[in-house]
């Protein structure tokens, strides 16, 4: 959602951007370097090479696979020629045929992609099918055959290359062809009444020309060792020296029994050489092209640093949190502040409502609660108390025994919180099987089937798999899962969000009656002020991952105290208010790489003066300490 | 039912790729000037009379198909010549009863000689194939689960050398190596160990195998390494596994029960798919350690020019390729399943 | 017809097919996505067409756009049957009636630059040759979509914008060709909540300063309120009840607007009110069910409503809705 900021960056072309990234990369620069150096190499062999390849200078059984020596760096082959020179040469030849193949693969592969993603239809069918054939017709054998059938000559190598190497390409230029074509643009395109030419050249092909580049450094690698291959099994093109020629001569014509190492490993290092090469430079390009995050959840997260305990307020509380502080660790930068000093209390069947909009810290303070950050994250300080274990100090080992039993999390189950190849009561029996071991083994299937009622689905949904369910199904189904070990605290997380208001609707009934009869106390993570209206007892109201502000849900409606909230609310429709027009909050919420130095509202602020813009607002307590505020203005009046 | 689909569909595809390959088989041997007899004249063992015998055999004096005298198009033939009495119907009756031609070179049955070969070629892409996998997958699972560590970087960079490497390359240099360390050089058994107990003569099997199968696994594990990695972090990434960990499962419990099925599953498909041009490493290996499979049996038909051996082992070779992505889209098809279920 | 309808719409039907012919049935199962709609648009008026996911309202868009092919009906723009026009035909129309979509991440070129991208629809058109009058044009859509000024943003690439701003830059793209019509699908869901009022702001003051009519597409009854003159709320491809804002939002007819009234959140705990949550989720539009469409669902069925379709009937002079339960 809505997140970024304008950068203040001065206007680039997609080329420079590319390699402002591409530069940074390791793999793909070495990778560079690697074919560049070959490339010069075969351009400037002539002048290179310390001998004439073509000169048949006297050449006696003596000179046959004489060892490197000062005249022969690298020694002579089976015809007693200098190996360097016929490498330098070698390459030449082997980079030709690779780039030529590749381009005609290309081409082919290219054009049959574009057109079956994009006309689709038998069109599609015909050409796909036809590459399915190709796909699985192994390619060596067929590339032999064709070139005993034939005649080998460079020509004739490049061609069968060319036209076998194309079906990759094709597949996976179609794949993104239908990508780019189910996208949103395309069909923006269209509504404007652009034509199928100007949408291919304007829209597809640019978005279809990265993949492109990518396969391109692929399939030249596959040629290379395609050409070496063939020429080794005999069937090169006995007028030009590749790499591969050379080892086909050297294996076949005694350089293994004359202990001869130099004539095989030269060439071969040629081939690996520009392999891989190409390779790094694929793997480096994908990596810049199609970026993937860093990290997944299974690394090991930093340990929470210890900070001073502060007094509870109320040990009757079931969660405590207390001054809870939680950075992302940013290489090189200054850590990013996702969460600062957060405090709030839930007592028994108490809901709590975490509001904020996208990139305000909630998700990283409701995942910080259980430790389950991703590794960037860390808590730097402040304590999670639940019942009476501080879990910021707890063990991986012990943490996990509160997880899910005492307290568990309703991810939004419309998305992918699920896991697709298990059925959805086995995920369920599951979290039973871990947590409560003296549970009867029979007994079981019987729970799961009452949660899933509990719930309101049928119970012969229960070996079904999560696909087999509709949206709203899934959301229950997660909260059926979190319900599996009479937990004490729930949290939930945008658990309605992407669902139609109807399923919204019962979900939020679902989650209120379950509150009511089985005494649950509710963390309830969310964008929509709505929502917590209807539900919740407490509000927290988090901006740029600070508190807002924090109180009774009707204080925070009828009287908030900070411009944030009052002015988030004005933005927000009311249907008993109908005519009243909607204002919105100019400007955008802070990028946590780019917190501003004062209060971080201060520059969306309508009230803002100059202390805003320089100091951090200290939380203020009103009421008592029922109503918390994070404001200069509240100081000043209180 | 959806399931029963899937099957149907794949089947009835397999079998209309086979039929391709065979149709394609048949007249790409005929592209040839003359016929396949005519081909092989030069071979001295093949006497005038062996060839006239060959060619009534297989009705090579016949035309081609009806209408087409042969596959020159300026040519034309008659169109009402009985169709079953055509060389493609011939050649079609005969394939149905396993016979593939007589090799030019040997004389023997063609059928005979590469069923022979088979084995041996099973054997060793079994071997291979099964290490690759099982070195593949482990080293990718453990360089996805610590990515970004050295371990990552460097199984990373061990797996994109690998794979870099020319297969008959890699097997040039760990012949020249084995040669000078005692390792035997040619061939799957030392001659004469037929009068051997059959333990010793499996050990000197294994022995010859050593090197082939170690060329062959260090090829292939570098790919199924990169795919294994790289579908695992796309897995470990994904919100059923916060999941899992929220659920309170240990690592180890996620990665086995949650993160591995999952994984494995573009795998199955890149195994598959990979198979055509595996098969092209095996061709390699066997010709470098002059291991009699069907690699180097097509090899030596295509130095000799012996164009029966070399179709039937064309034809038997795609036809294995095919089945094999028969059987990897049926296993596929239990793994996942939203596959199997409407 | 009317003189002031710039838009009519009648009996509106679009069928699409269920996966293919199988060996063993020829026949396919229709998914019914419109199924008979009816409306007017006048001229620079507001009309939010209201409904959940499956109910047609997108497909609906897509028909009026032309960008599918009705199974059935007539859609009428300026008294000129544009039902089934040919790519060429309809080229002019286009510049008439444009489009903005629901994601503003989704529907920019990431490759183009915010020029290229504004600019777009005149080349398409080839409107206006010269760079001088396109750039004027540009200019002024871009200040009129409220990115001021508009040689701040020219050059830059959608990824350098906001979603608000994205949203701005469809807008403009879209009012380049001062269309008299505009299809707005969604176009703030994906936004957060603190700038979704700028965009419904912006396209309200586009209609007082440009004329411009617009078909409202959302999910959400309760952002129609100010911004819409007449609401039409859709479920399994019929309109179930159309009327102006007030008497949609003030006296609603038809159970099925009832209950989605009652479940939208009003942001003041004070007015916790009962909610009428429907049971189920939407049937599937390829097996609709018996009579009314709506009658598995809802909370006041009576016998009759399974066996008789309703059709919308007149409630007052602005205010129809399709139940039987209000015939008289």
């Amino acid at each position: 959602m809505e997140a970024q900021i304008v950068k203040p960056t001065q206007a680039t072309t997609r080329f420079q951007d590319f390699w402002g990234v591409f530069r940074k990369n390791y793999m793909g620069l070495v990778g560079l370097m690697m074919l560049v150096s070959a490339i010069l190499v075969a351009i400037f062999a002539p002048v290179l090479s310390p001998y004439d390849p073509s000169s048949t200078f006297d050449v006696t059984t003596s000179d046959i696979y004489n060892p490197p020596s000062s005249t022969h760096w690298l020694g002579t082959d089976d015809a007693g020629q200098d190996v360097l020179t016929n490498f330098i040469f070698g390459a030449r030849v082997s980079l030709t045929i690779g780039f030529f193949a590749a381009f005609i693969s290309l081409a082919i592969g290219g054009v049959f992609g574009i057109i079956a993603g994009f006309y689709g239809g038998r069109t599609e069918e015909v050409l796909m099918r036809f590459t399915d054939i190709m796909l699985v017709i192994p390619d060596l054998p067929l590339m032999m055959v064709l070139i005993a059938l034939t005649k080998p000559s460079i020509i004739n190598i490049i061609i069968v290359i060319g036209a076998l190497y194309w079906t990759t390409t094709a597949r996976v230029v179609r794949s993104q062809t239908l990508a780019v074509k189910s996208r949103k643009f395309v069909l923006r395109a269209r509504a404007i009444g652009a034509g199928k030419g100007h949408i291919i050249r304007h829209h597809i092909l640019p978005l279809v020309l990265p993949i492109l580049v990518v396969q391109a450094v692929l399939v030249v690698s596959s040629a290379v060792l395609a050409e070496s291959t063939l020429s080794f099994l005999g069937l090169g093109d006995p007028t030009a020296l590749s790499w591969g020629q050379m080892l086909n001569y050297a294996f076949g014509r005694g350089a293994m029994s004359t202990g001869a190492w130099w004539a095989l490993v030269v060439p071969g290092f040629g081939i690996v050489w520009v392999v891989l090469g190409l390779t790094l430079l694929g793997q480096g390009l994908e990596q810049v092209l199609n970026p993937r995050l860093d990290t997944h959840h299974l690394m090991p997260s930093r340990p929470p640093v210890k900070s001073e305990a502060a007094k509870r307020s109320d040990e009757e509380t079931l969660l405590e949190v207390k001054n809870l502080s939680i950075n992302y660790v940013n290489d090189g930068h200054a850590p990013a502040r996702a969460v600062e000093n957060i405090s709030f209390t839930l007592k028994k069947g108490e809901l709590i409502g975490l509001v904020g909009e996208s990139g305000c810290g909630k998700t990283t303070l409701m995942l910080g609660l259980l430790r389950l950050l991703p590794s960037a994250g860390q808590i730097v300080n402040g304590q999670v108390y639940f019942k009476d274990q501080e879990l910021t100090a707890l063990s991986e080992t012990e943490l996990n025994k509160v997880r899910w039993r005492g307290v568990s999390i309703v991810f939004q189950g419309a998305m992918n919180a699920l896991n697709p190849v298990r059925t959805v009561g086995d995920q369920i029996a599951e979290a039973i099987i871990q947590h409560l071991p003296d549970f009867d083994s029979k007994n079981i299937p019987g729970r799961v089937t009452d949660l899933l009622e509990l719930v309101g689905i049928a119970a012969e949904h229960k070996d079904q798999y999560p696909h087999q369910y509709s949206g709203g199904m899934r959301q229950r189904a997660m909260i059926a899962m979190a319900l599996a070990c009479n937990p004490e605290v729930v949290i939930a997380d945008e658990p309605t969000t992407a669902l139609d208001v109807m399923i919204q609707a019962q979900i939020l009934e679902l989650l209120d009656e379950l509150r009511k009869k089985l005494g649950l106390a509710i963390v309830f993570v969310t964008h929509d002020l709505g929502v917590v209206a209807e539900m919740c007892d407490k509000v927290l109201v988090m901006y740029g991952g600070v508190t807002a502000e924090y109180a009774e849900v009707d204080t925070i409606y009828n009287m908030p105290r900070h411009p944030y909230t009052q002015e988030l609310l004005k933005a927000f429709p009311d249907l008993t208010k109908p005519k009243k027009k909607l204002s919105s909050i100019p400007g955008y919420p802070p990028r946590l790489d780019a917190l501003p130095s004062g209060c971080r509202f201060a520059p969306r602020c309508p009230a803002a003066f100059d202390r805003c813009r320089t100091e951090q607002p200290a939380l203020h307590e009103l009421a008592g300490d029922t109503h918390i505020v994070s404001c200069h203005l509240v100081e000043a009046s209180k | 039912m959806k399931r029963w689909r899937y099957l149907l569909n794949k089947i009835s595809w397999a079998l209309f790729t086979i039929i391709f390959v065979i149709i394609l088989n048949f007249f790409l041997f005929r592209i040839l000037p003359g016929d396949p007899a005519r081909a092989g004249v030069r071979d001295p063992r093949l006497t005038k009379e062996n060839i006239e015998a060959i060619r009534v055999r297989y009705g090579l004096d016949k035309p081609i198909v009806n209408c087409f005298e042969s596959l020159n198009p300026i040519k034309l033939g008659s169109c009402t010549v009985n169709p079953l009495d055509t060389q493609f119907f011939i050649y079609m009756g005969n394939l149905l009863q396993g016979d593939m031609m007589i090799s030019f070179h040997t004389n023997r049955p063609v059928t005979e000689i590469l069923s022979e070969r088979l084995g041996n070629t099973i054997l060793l892409i079994g071997a291979g194939q099964i290490l690759a996998i099982i070195f593949g997958v482990l080293f990718g699972m453990f360089s996805a689960w610590k990515a970004r560590t050295a371990i990552d970087y460097g199984s990373l960079t061990i797996s994109l050398v690998a794979w870099s490497l020319p297969t008959f390359w890699l097997g040039v240099i760990l012949l020249f190596w084995g040669s000078n360390h005692g390792m035997p050089i040619a061939g799957m058994s030392t001659p004469g160990m037929s009068s051997y107990p059959l333990l010793s003569q499996w050990g000197d099997i294994a022995k010859h195998m050593l090197l082939p199968t170690l060329t062959y696994t260090i090829v292939y594990m570098g790919e199924y390494m990169l795919i294994m990695r790289s579908s695992l972090l796309d897995v470990l990434s994904e919100d059923y596994i916060l999941t899992a960990k929220a659920k309170g499962l240990s690592v180890f419990q996620i990665l086995k029960d949650h993160a591995i099925t999952n994984a494995m599953l573009p795998l199955v498909t890149i195994i598959a798919i990979n198979l055509g041009f595996t098969v092209g490493g095996v061709i390699q290996i066997e010709t470098v350690f002059s291991w009699p499979g069907l690699g180097m049996t097509t090899v030596e038909a295509l130095n000799r020019r012996d164009f029966p051996v070399l179709q039937g082992a064309f034809l038997l070779i795609a036809v294995a390729v095919i089945l094999s992505n028969l059987l990897a889209d049926l296993a596929y098809s239990y793994l996942d399943p939203r596959v199997k279920t409407e | 017809m009317s003189q002031e309808n710039i838009l009519e719409v009648r009996g509106l039907k679009k069928y699409f097919e269920a996966g293919r012919p199988s060996l063993f049935s020829r026949n396919v199962p229709q998914v019914h996505a419109v199924d008979g709609v009816n409306l007017d648009l006048r001229k620079s008026e507001v009309i939010a067409l209201v409904g959940e996911s499956g109910c047609g309202k997108s497909t609906l868009s897509l028909l009026l756009m032309g960008l599918e092919d009705p199974t059935e009906g007539r859609i009428t723009f300026e008294g000129r049957d544009i039902t089934h026009l040919t790519d060429t035909q309809r080229k002019g129309l286009r510049r008439k009636i444009q489009m903005v979509f629901q994601d503003p991440y989704e529907s920019l070129n990431p490759t183009q630059t915010i020029e290229e991208i504004v600019a777009e629809p005149l080349y398409v058109h080839k409107l206006d040759v010269s760079k001088n009058i396109v750039d004027e044009k540009v200019k002024k859509a871009m200040e009129d979509a409220g990115l001021k000024p508009a040689e701040v943003y020219l050059k830059r690439h959608p990824h350098e914008l906001s979603g608000g701003q994205r949203q701005r830059v469809v807008i403009a793209s879209a009012l380049v060709l001062e269309p008299e019509i505009i299809l707005a699908d969604e176009p703030v869901s994906m936004l957060d909540v603190s700038i979704r009022a700028e965009i419904i702001n912006l396209l309200a003051e586009l209609r007082i300063t440009r004329q411009i009519a617009v078909i409202f597409i959302t999910h959400d009854l309760g952002s129609v309120g100010f911004f819409a003159d007449r609401v039409a709320v859709m479920y399994l491809g019929r309109i179930v009840e159309i009327g102006t804002m007030l008497d949609v939002l003030e006296k609603p007819q038809h159970p099925y607007t009832k209950a989605l009234l009652s479940v939208i959140p009003v942001p003041n705990p004070r007015l916790r009110h009962e909610r009428i949550i429907l049971q189920g989720e939407t049937p599937n539009p390829i097996n609709l069910p018996t009579g009314c469409r709506f009658h598995p669902r809802c909370p006041v069925a009576i016998p009759a409503c399974k066996a008789s379709d309703p059709a919308l009937m007149q409630i007052s002079k602005t205010q129809q809705a399709a139940c039987i339960l209000l015939v008289k």
